[in-house]
Order: structure tokens, then sequence, then C-alpha cells
């Protein structure tokens, strides 16, 4: 009986959230007609060039998200000692402030550091709205290795980077694939970011915006959308076969 | 080495946020409260305030009795469409407004207060049943099965000991609703329709034309400190039930 208390929500969620999609689809084959032409168009070279930038953007992202992150998540969770809390609170806090506002921040730094709408920007725009999404769950999985397992690498004769490589690298696999979900694909549909600091820098994001907002294309603009979706799919599935399930 | 990376990291995540803020307070080299008296006075910034707060304030109201008593739903017998109700989390924001505003427009649903109400309800269920499910441990369970063993009726159970239980996981989820709606950008801008402003909307017709002026840092450093707030109280509560 108590089951049916979840019917509410369900039954908002399916309205809002599920039909709309079914929607998204339907228009992607060019609704009220049935119709291939907005994937064709979606595949004509200008696209799949945006496909790539954004691929190349995501991609660059995450790297070095990967590398700024690990050295701090690694130094939180076995060095920090009694900065720990602290430094866990300053790595949580830009969570609860929206990208917009992070953006623009970072806008404020670099306009008069005279590097605005250059790609320079937008990477470490980017970089400094994805960096928490990265530390987090790296932070995370480090903070479950236990110390005397790096102990015990130690005391069997191992070098620091052996150890590194050969014990703290490969025992914080989940929390990497963690990472790297949590920063690439939401990284790949960006738009706030290279909108406001790419001026007319092309990716998903932005060619969607224009799509929708200025065109009023709802057709291609859902082909495209679809395309992306299934882009991120594929990654989800990819990562729930690798660790098993989804944890935030 | 490491300890250099740690620093320059941080620094890196808080000097534009610092920069921000001291900026506001900043005309000519004087330090002055001037762009806030401004903001203050501007009709068009009052307006999207006020819209932002009831926006804000009834996408929390609404998903955090849908989510909470949906949580409770599962918590207990089969677990199955569960999935259903947390796949908004993992969807990509934009896939998501763009699909309502598809669906809005194809019902020829005006755009305004409340497709952007509807839509924040959409987004905000998803997080607060994960909040709240979390949060009501197997630990409620086995109290609930005590209550009932001792002669309460579900009704009692619920009230005496199920809701204070959860309480805090509530006033957690709240918080959390609160806050990805109060500054929601995305979401918004798709599916608004012309005359209704929120504050992220009037500080991205600004600064998506690449403007960068004191009372704009004015009114991001207003949002950010109430971003900081509710981060604050969400510390509060959850410390304390532990």
């Amino acid at each position: 009986m108590r089951q049916f208390l979840a019917l509410p929500s369900l039954i908002y969620l399916t309205i809002l959230f599920y039909i709309p999609f079914l929607i998204v689809i339907l228009y992607s084959f060019g609704f009220p007609g049935f119709t291939l032409k907005y994937y064709s168009e979606i595949l004509d070279p200008i696209y799949i060039k945006v496909f790539i930038n954004s691929l190349t953007l995501a991609s660059i992202t995450t790297l070095l998200c990967f590398l700024l992150a690990y050295p701090v998540s690694y130094y939180i969770a076995l060095k920090a000692g009694k900065w720990k809390n602290f430094l866990l609170i300053l790595v949580i806090l830009p969570f609860w402030i929206s990208f917009l506002l992070r953006t623009y921040a970072i806008m404020a730094l670099l306009t008069p550091l005279g590097l605005m709408f250059t790609y320079t920007a937008i990477v470490i725009g980017m970089v400094y709205d994805y960096l928490p999404f990265m530390i987090l769950p790296l932070y995370a999985s480090l903070e479950r290795l236990s110390r005397s397992q790096i102990e015990a690498s130690y005391v069997l004769g191992a070098k620091p980077y052996q150890t590194f490589l050969k014990v703290t690298l490969p025992l914080s696999k989940p929390g990497i694939v963690a990472g790297i979900i949590l920063v690439f694909i939401p990284a790949l549909g960006e738009f706030v970011v290279p909108a406001m600091l790419g001026g007319t820098y092309a990716t998903i994001g932005t060619i969607t915006w224009d799509l929708f907002l200025r065109y009023h294309n709802w057709w291609k603009g859902s082909a495209l959308s679809v395309v992306y979706m299934a882009i991120v799919l594929v990654a989800i599935l990819l990562y729930i076969k690798r660790v098993g399930r989804i944890e935030l | 080495m490491m300890r250099f990376i740690v620093l320059l990291v941080f620094l890196f995540l808080y000097i534009p946020i610092a920069y921000v803020v001291a900026s506001s307070f900043i005309d000519g080299g004087e330090i002055t409260a001037k762009w806030y008296v401004k903001l203050f006075e501007d009709k068009v910034i009052v307006g999207a305030f006020y819209n932002s707060l009831s926006i804000a304030l009834l996408s929390t109201f609404f998903s955090v009795s849908l989510g909470t008593i949906a949580a409770y739903a599962f918590l207990r017998g089969s677990q199955r469409f569960e999935s259903l109700l947390y796949t908004p989390i993992v969807i990509p924001e934009i896939t998501e407004a763009l699909s309502l505003l598809l669906f809005y427009k194809m019902l020829s649903f005006p755009l305004g207060f409340y497709s952007v109400l509807l839509g924040h309800i959409a987004f905000n269920i998803a997080f607060v049943f994960v909040i709240v499910k979390a949060r009501l441990s197997t630990q409620l369970r086995t109290l609930e099965e005590a209550s009932l063993t001792l002669g309460a009726d579900e009704i009692q159970t619920f009230l005496r000991v199920t809701i204070p239980l959860a309480l805090p996981g509530i006033v957690a989820a709240s918080l959390i609703a609160f806050t990805l709606s109060w500054d929601n950008f995305v979401k918004t801008v798709f599916t608004t329709g012309p005359g209704f402003q929120t504050l992220p909307l009037l500080i991205w017709s600004q600064a998506a034309r690449g403007v960068v002026s004191p009372s704009l840092s004015a009114l991001t450093t207003l949002m950010l400190l109430i971003s900081f707030l509710l981060a604050y109280l969400y510390a509060k509560i959850s410390t304390r039930r532990e």
C-alpha cells in the first residue's frame, strides 16, 4: 500500500520529464511528419566540427581537472591532518554556487587580464567550474584507501613512485572513473562557459542554444540533442559496467 | 611540492570570488556601498528578486512534499521504478531544459511563471528523493517496526516516529532544493517567456554581452552571500544529526 505514495512523484516526472523526452525524439524525426533529414543535416561537416570541438574541450577540461585535483584530493585525504575539515569545506562550498555566478567571477578576473574571448579563457573557465566535481569523488576513494596499505608497500621496500603507481593509483580507480564521468558528460554539453567567455566559439551547448532559442529550429535542435544524449548514455553505460552503480 | 600545488588550486578556486566581492565595494579607488544602494533602488532588479524568491520557495515546497513521500514509499518493499525518480539527476540540464520547452510549445502552454515553476519542481523532486531516502536510514525502519510492535498504529507511527526522525533529512533536502532553484539558469532561460525574469536571467542578459560592472558584481555578491548562508545552514543541520 505504502508504494502508492510514490505515485504522485512518478506521475509528475512522467508528465514533466519523460514525456518531454519522447517529444524531443519525435521532433528529431520531423514531427508532425517523418523524415531523417535533420539527422543527415547533423552529420554535415559543420556539425561534425562542433562535436569535435566539444569532445576536445571536454577532454582537455577532464584531463586538466584530473591533474589538478589528484594532488589536492590526495593531500586532503591523507596528509591534511587538522586542516582536513576546513579544506573539505572549501571544496564543497563551490557546489552551492551556480555555474553562472562562478563563470561571472572568472570573467570579472579575466577581463582586466585581457584574456576574454579566447580559447584559453574557455579552458580556464571550464576547469574553474568543474574542478570540485573531480576533487570530491577522488577524495572519497582516496579516503577509503587505508593508510596501512600504503605503509605496507613502503615496508616491503617500494619506492614512493612505485607505491603511487602500484598501490595508490589502482586503488583510487573508482574515484577516478566517477570524477571523469561527473566532469566529462556535463562538460560536453556545457553552454554557459563557452557562451560567456568564448564569444562565438561553437560547442554542442552553444549550437543547441542557437537552434532552439535563436532560430527556433526545434527539429534540427532535437536531432542534435538526441545525438548528444546517445553519447551521454553510452558513457553512463560504460561507467555502470565498470563501477557497477551510480554513486554521487 | 604537493603542498604548493594544493595551495595554488585553492587560490585559483577562491581568488575570482574574492575579486568579485572586492570590486563590488570599490568606486574609483574608494570604498563604497553605493552599488548596493543602486541595486535596491532598481525596480527591475527588485522585481526579479521577488520572482526568483517565489519560484524557489514554491518549487521547494512542492518538490519536498512529493519527493519525501516518494522516499518514504520506497523505504520498504519493492525498489521497482525507483530509478525513474533519480534519472533526472544524471541527465544533462540543457537536454532537460529544451525538452520542457518543446513540451510547452506542443501544448501551447504559456511561457512564464508557471512554466518555469513546473520545470523547477521536476528537477528538484529527484534531488529531494535521493537526499531524503539516504537519510531515512535502516535505523528508522527498525524503530518503526518497534513502534508498531508496541501497539501504535500506522498513522501514530508515521507522525511520532517517522516524521521526527526524517526531519533533518527533509530540512537538508529543502535547503538543496531551494538553492538549485534559486540560482538556476539553464532551465529557467529555456522555459521562461517574455516579461518573466529571475536574478540569474538578469545577470546573464548583461554578462553574455561581456559586460563586467560593479553593480553586476554587487548583485553577484548578494547571491553568493545567500548561497553561503544556505550552505552554512546545511552544514549546521548535518553535523547536529551526528
